[in-house]
């Protein structure tokens, strides 16, 4: 279904059945595709509200229809990930397109969020299918392990899927406070079994500045 | 003869007595041999008829003249290159994207309402094309920039292709194009997915389609 057609154009072959991507990221077609708009994300009046209080909203729409169907948005990098059963984390300006069968919705992250510049709630996908996500550059996949846990940058992190348990962590010291900080006074901790997606460039986070 | 990819962004040139090269004013970057670079100050080929023709179409992007016999490096912009073989057919593509092409090539100007009427100068104001466009006939290679990727999706009479207007970058072959609109009640109140205007290409050819909806 999802395939790449270069590293940042994604082709999508439809038979009838239905993808969401975001809007106005189709810059081709050949076929037959209706194009929708989903408010609040495809979620209901629920989902609408929801994403309007938290700040974590996404236009999507809805493509369904027969033949192929080729997204991109501003250039960016993309990666498929397939979700098996398993929950994906991603921005929502991350996410490009998904599987019609994939449910979104939004969770509580807390500090993390408020570190990473991107607000304090996040986009999580559910079920069985896959997703297109974007990076500014192209994407590395990290594998976590109970032995091997992990620690990110807040402005590099892309999205992790799995078992993930994330916690903060801060390196402030005299230093920081005295303007001699290294740029890099707040991480992102990941433990437990699953994989993190992190791109090679960084955005403008509150931690990058001290 | 012909253009060859350094890499994604940059493309080497060969120039031979006798055979020219026209490229965009300024995107030379380096050369090797003995080259030179002349302003072309009608803007192209075609004496100074065409020249008014293109001051008026607005497609007098300024280029120059490269002649002698060495290597040419050319890029601008950072902007992807895609290069283009022509053997006899079409091209039609907008004067500003266009980064070189062989001297070979016959540069023209049309006017977008002569195919297909008031629909064809709609559709050039809404994909940013204006009301004229750059041609290029002939047989030879043309370097054409787009941002981020291109991909190039063949037309075929059976298999007709849309393409959003800004992600438009050039078209080859005998291929028909008209503005198809989706526009429903939901654009109205704003509720738009944003996809209500598509360049419907029919024929046989191919399509050259950016991986970005943002123009040069």
């Amino acid at each position: 279904m999802f395939r790449l057609q270069s590293s940042k154009v994604l082709a999508v072959d439809m038979t009838g059945d239905a993808v969401k991507a975001k809007n106005g990221s189709m810059v081709a077609y050949d076929g037959e595709m209706a194009f929708r708009k989903l408010s609040g994300g495809g979620e209901g009046i629920r989902g609408m509200v929801t994403r309007r209080l938290t700040g974590e909203q996404m236009t999507l729409m809805e493509v369904k229809g027969r033949g192929t169907c080729w997204f991109a948005d501003r250039a960016s990098e993309i990666n498929l990930v397939s979700v098996q059963g398993d929950k994906l984390y991603v921005e929502s300006s991350n996410l490009l397109a998904t599987d019609g069968g994939l449910r979104t919705g939004t969770e509580f992250t807390g500090l993390r969020g408020a570190s990473q510049g991107n607000g304090l709630f996040t986009t999580t996908l559910e079920g069985h299918g896959q997703a297109a996500i974007m990076s500014d550059g192209p994407a590395v996949v990290l594998r976590v392990s109970p032995q091997y846990p992990l620690t990110v940058d807040p402005g590099a992190y892309v999205a992790h899927q799995g078992n993930l348990r994330q916690s903060f962590q801060s390196g402030v010291t005299f230093r920081t406070l005295l303007g001699e900080g290294g740029g890099e006074a707040f991480q992102m901790r990941f433990e437990g079994d699953g994989l993190v997606y992190v791109q090679p460039s960084e955005r403008n986070t509150i931690a990058g500045d001290v | 003869m012909g253009f060859r990819e350094i890499n994604g962004k940059m493309v080497e040139a060969t120039v031979a007595p006798g055979q020219r090269l026209f490229s965009q004013r300024g995107a030379m970057l380096a050369y090797k041999g003995e080259v030179s670079f002349t302003p072309n100050t009608a803007g192209g080929q075609g004496g100074i008829m065409s020249m008014i023709g293109r001051r008026v179409a607005d497609e007098d992007t300024p280029l120059m003249t490269v002649e002698g016999s060495g290597t040419v490096l050319f890029g601008h912009g950072g902007h992807h290159i895609q290069v283009v073989r022509l053997t006899g057919d079409t091209l039609y593509v907008e004067a500003d994207r266009l980064l070189a092409f062989e001297g070979t090539l016959q540069q023209g100007t049309m006017f977008l309402g002569s195919q297909g009427g008031v629909m064809g100068m709609v559709r050039g104001q809404v994909s940013g094309q204006g009301l004229f466009t750059t041609t290029l006939k002939g047989h030879g290679a043309v370097a054409v920039m787009a941002h981020g990727g291109v991909i190039e999706i063949p037309i075929t009479p059976q298999r007709p292709v849309h393409v959003d207007p800004q992600a438009y970058v050039a078209h080859h072959g005998e291929v028909r194009n008209k503005l198809s609109t989706a526009l429903g009640w939901r654009d109205m109140v704003g509720r738009g997915s944003g996809e209500a205007f598509q360049l419907e290409l029919s024929g046989s050819g191919a399509v050259y389609v950016q991986a970005s909806e943002e123009k040069l």
